[in-house]
C-alpha cells in the first residue's frame, strides 16, 4: 500500500501531508475567521 | 406559477434527463456501469461527492434554520475536513489497491461474510428508507407551497431520475450531478442577490448583516457552555466541540463506509485523483454551507422590513381556518397586520438614520416638512419612544406566533408546528419575479435528483455485488449481471418512491423513525471498519459481536435521550457507537487470546 502510495504523482505540493496541512489549517483560519464574525456581529 | 416559471421548470428537468441519457452511455459491464471503468476527473468526483450529500432538504432547510436557530449549524461541518484527511490516509489507499465495488467487499477480505452481509444489509435497509423520506420531505413542502398533486409531485422528484440512472448508471449520475450543482449555485447567487436587492435602499449587505446578528443569528460559533460557570450542555446540537468531534465521525461514516459516497469516489482514475476531490471536499464544503445559511440570515434581515407571515406553511393556517379556531384565527390575523405595520414603521425609521443619543435632527420623516429641527433632547425622546414601540410590536407578534403553533399543537387540529422548511421558499415564491421562481423551484428538484441518483446506484451495486452475485450458485455472464443492475436500480427506485407516498400517508411518525433508524446504525458500522483497518489482530466474530451488543446499547441510549431520561444529542451517537466497536471488540479478542472466551 506504501509504495503504490509513493508512486502516485501528489499534485501541485511536493506530499500528501502539505495537502492534509492545506486542509487543517484553512478549517483552523475558518473556524477563526467565523469566530470573529461572531463576535464582531453579535 | 406562472407560465414563465413552468417552461423554465420544465426546460431545466427535460435537459438533464436528456443529459444524462447522452452522457450515460459506457460498457455495458458492471465496471462501466458502477465505476465508470475507473476513468473519471477528480473535479467530476469532487462534484458528485458533494452532489450526493446536498440533499433537496439542505437547501430548503438550512435557509430556514439560519433564520430560525442562527448560523450555528455551520458547526455540524467542523468535522468533515478532519474526516476527509482520514479517509485519504487510511480507507482510499485500501479500497483502491483491493478494487472493491462496494466498501462491503473488503470487509469480508478482512473479517468473514457474515460481517459484510450485515454491514451491507443494514446500509440496504437505512438508505432505502431514507432515499423515500428525502423524496417525500421536499415533495410534500412543494406540493404545500404550490398545490400540487402529492403522488405526482413524488413521482417527479423521484421517479423521472430513474430514467438516466437505469439507463447510464454511475456515469449518468455523474454527469448530471456536474450539471445539477452548476445550476444549483447559480440559483442560489441568484435568490441572495435578489434578497439583498429587495432590502430597503438604506440597507446594504454589511446591514443586514448587523441586523442578523444584533438578533443572534450570526451565531456562527458556540462553545456549548451553559453561561457563566455552567457546565458543557450535552444536548445542545451544534456546538464547536460537537460539531468538530461528533462531525468528525459523522462524516468518516458517511463518506467511508456509505456505498451512496464511496461509490462516487471508487469511479476516479487513480487514487491521486480520489483524494484530490476528497480533500477538495474539505476545502470547499464549510465555506459552501457558510454561504448558503448566510443566505437565511439575509431572508431575516429582509422580513424585518416586509411582512413576516403568522406561519410560513400555509396550508397548516389552512387548516386552523376550516377548525374551531377559524373565527379566531381570523381576529389573530388582523391583530398580527396591525403589530407588524407598527413593527416596520419603527424599524425602517431607526435603521434609516434616526439619529444616535445627543445629536439634533427632524426627527420622524412625517415631522420634516417645514418643521424646525429638534432639539437633541427631542430626538432622544423620540428615538427612546421608538424603540419601545419596536420592542412591544415585537413581543406580540412573537406572542401571536406561539399561539399559532399552539393551537396546531392541539390534538384534535393535528398539524405541524414546524414551519423552519417553508421559508426560504415562502420568500421564493412571494418576493421573487416570475421565471426565477421555476429556476429555484428546479434547483430543489435538482438537489434531490443528484443525492438520489447516486444513492439508487449505490443501493443497486450491494444488492448485486454483495448478495445476488454472492450467494448465486450460477456464474452470471456479463451481459445478465448488466441487466440485472439496470433491473435493480429500477426496482430501488421504486421502491423509494412508493415509501415516499406513504410516508406522505403515515405522516411524521414514518419521516421520525426513518431519521432515528439512520442515527442508529452509523456509528457502529464506522466502528467496523475502525477495527478493520487499525487493530489488524482483532477477528471476525469479535467484531461481530461487538457490533451487535453497541448497536443494542444504541438502540437504548437512544430511547433513554427521547425520553428526556438521558440529555445526549443524536451526533454524539456516532462517537459512541464507533468507539464502542473498537474497544469492545478490543476486550472479546483479548478475552479470546487469553482463552477465557472460545
Amino acid at each position: 500500500m506504501e509504495e503504490e502510495t509513493q508512486k502516485e504523482k501528489v499534485p501541485l505540493f511536493k506530499t500528501w501531508r502539505a495537502w492534509y496541512a492545506l486542509v487543517i489549517g484553512s478549517l483552523l483560519l475558518l473556524i477563526g475567521f467565523f469566530y470573529f464574525l461572531t463576535k464582531h456581529f453579535s | 406559477m406562472s407560465r414563465p416559471d413552468w417552461i423554465v421548470l420544465v426546460v431545466t428537468l427535460l435537459g438533464i434527463i436528456a443529459y444524462g441519457l447522452y452522457k450515460g452511455r459506457a460498457s455495458k459491464d458492471l465496471d462501466g456501469y458502477f465505476l465508470i471503468n475507473r476513468s473519471v476527473p477528480w473535479y467530476i468526483v469532487l462534484l458528485s461527492i458533494m452532489g450526493t450529500q446536498a440533499s433537496a432538504v439542505t437547501f430548503l432547510s438550512a435557509p430556514g434554520q439560519a433564520y430560525t436557530d442562527g448560523m450555528r449549524f455551520v458547526q455540524y461541518y467542523f468535522g468533515l475536513p478532519l474526516a476527509m484527511v482520514v479517509l485519504c490516509i487510511t480507507f482510499v489507499p485500501v479500497f483502491h489497491r483491493l478494487k472493491v465495488y462496494t466498501a462491503y467487499e473488503f470487509l469480508e477480505q478482512r473479517f468473514d461474510l457474515k460481517t459484510r452481509s450485515l454491514t451491507s444489509f443494514l446500509f440496504l435497509l437505512q438508505r432505502g428508507l431514507s432515499t423515500g423520506i428525502s423524496i417525500a420531505a421536499p415533495s410534500i413542502i412543494l406540493s404545500s407551497l404550490l398545490g400540487w398533486n402529492i403522488l405526482w409531485t413524488n413521482i417527479f422528484m423521484g421517479g423521472l431520475l430513474i430514467i438516466y440512472t437505469v439507463s447510464g448508471g454511475a456515469k449518468a449520475v455523474a454527469y448530471t450531478q456536474q450539471l445539477q450543482l452548476i445550476i444549483i449555485f447559480g440559483g442560489m447567487c441568484i435568490a441572495a442577490y435578489m434578497v439583498i436587492h429587495r432590502l430597503p435602499p438604506h440597507i446594504g449587505f454589511t446591514e443586514a448583516l448587523h441586523i442578523g446578528g444584533k438578533a443572534g443569528k450570526l451565531n456562527i460559533v458556540t462553545t456549548g457552555f451553559k453561561g457563566k460557570g455552567g457546565g458543557f450542555d450535552w444536548n445542545d446540537r451544534y456546538n464547536l466541540l460537537s460539531g468538530v468531534i461528533g462531525g468528525f465521525f459523522l462524516a468518516l461514516s458517511y463518506f467511508g463506509t456509505d456505498q451512496s459516497q464511496v461509490g462516487r469516489y471508487l469511479t476516479a482514475r487513480s487514487l491521486s485523483e480520489t483524494r484530490l476531490s476528497l480533500l477538495m471536499n474539505g476545502l470547499v464544503k464549510v465555506p459552501m454551507q457558510f454561504l448558503i445559511l448566510l443566505v437565511g440570515v439575509l431572508v431575516f434581515a429582509f422580513y424585518q422590513f416586509h411582512r413576516e407571515p403568522v406561519f410560513f406553511n400555509q396550508t397548516q393556517l389552512n387548516l386552523l381556518a376550516k377548525s374551531k379556531y377559524k373565527d379566531s384565527l381570523t381576529t389573530l390575523i388582523r391583530d398580527y397586520d396591525a403589530a407588524e405595520a407598527v413593527r416596520i414603521r419603527e424599524r425602517t425609521w431607526i435603521s434609516a438614520g434616526a439619529p444616535r443619543d445627543g445629536a439634533a435632527g427632524y426627527g420622524r420623516p412625517e415631522n420634516a416638512a417645514g418643521s424646525p429641527p429638534l432639539t437633541a433632547g427631542a430626538m432622544t425622546v423620540e428615538r427612546q419612544q421608538s424603540e419601545d414601540r419596536l420592542q412591544q410590536a415585537e413581543t406580540r407578534k412573537a406572542g401571536y406566533k406561539a399561539t399559532v403553533r399552539r393551537w396546531l399543537n392541539d390534538k384534535t387540529i393535528g398539524g405541524d408546528d414546524n414551519d423552519t422548511n417553508y421559508i426560504f421558499l415562502r420568500f421564493v415564491v412571494d418576493y421573487l419575479p416570475k421565471g426565477l421562481i421555476g429556476l429555484l423551484i428546479s434547483v430543489i428538484f435538482l438537489a434531490a435528483w443528484g443525492s438520489i441518483a447516486a444513492t439508487l446506484n449505490s443501493l443497486s451495486s450491494c444488492t448485486i455485488i454483495d448478495f445476488h452475485k454472492r450467494f448465486s450458485k450460477k456464474e452470471l455472464s456479463k451481459d445478465k449481471e448488466y441487466r440485472l443492475s439496470r433491473l435493480y436500480t429500477l426496482v430501488w427506485g421504486i421502491f423509494c418512491v412508493a415509501v415516499a407516498q406513504l410516508a406522505y400517508n403515515i405522516g411524521n411518525s414514518l419521516i421520525e423513525a426513518v431519521n432515528v433508524l439512520g442515527s442508529l446504525f452509523y456509528g457502529v458500522i464506522l466502528g467496523i471498519f475502525l477495527v478493520a483497518f487499525y487493530r489488524k489482530k482483532t477477528g471476525g466474530l469479535a467484531v461481530f459481536i461487538s457490533a451487535v451488543i453497541v448497536e443494542i446499547m444504541v438502540v437504548v441510549l437512544t430511547i433513554l435521550s427521547r425520553k428526556g431520561i438521558i440529555p445526549l444529542s443524536f451526533l454524539w451517537f456516532n462517537v459512541i457507537g464507533a468507539i464502542g466497536v473498537l474497544l469492545l471488540s478490543e476486550a472479546i479478542q483479548w478475552l479470546k487470546s487469553r482463552r477465557l472466551l472460545h
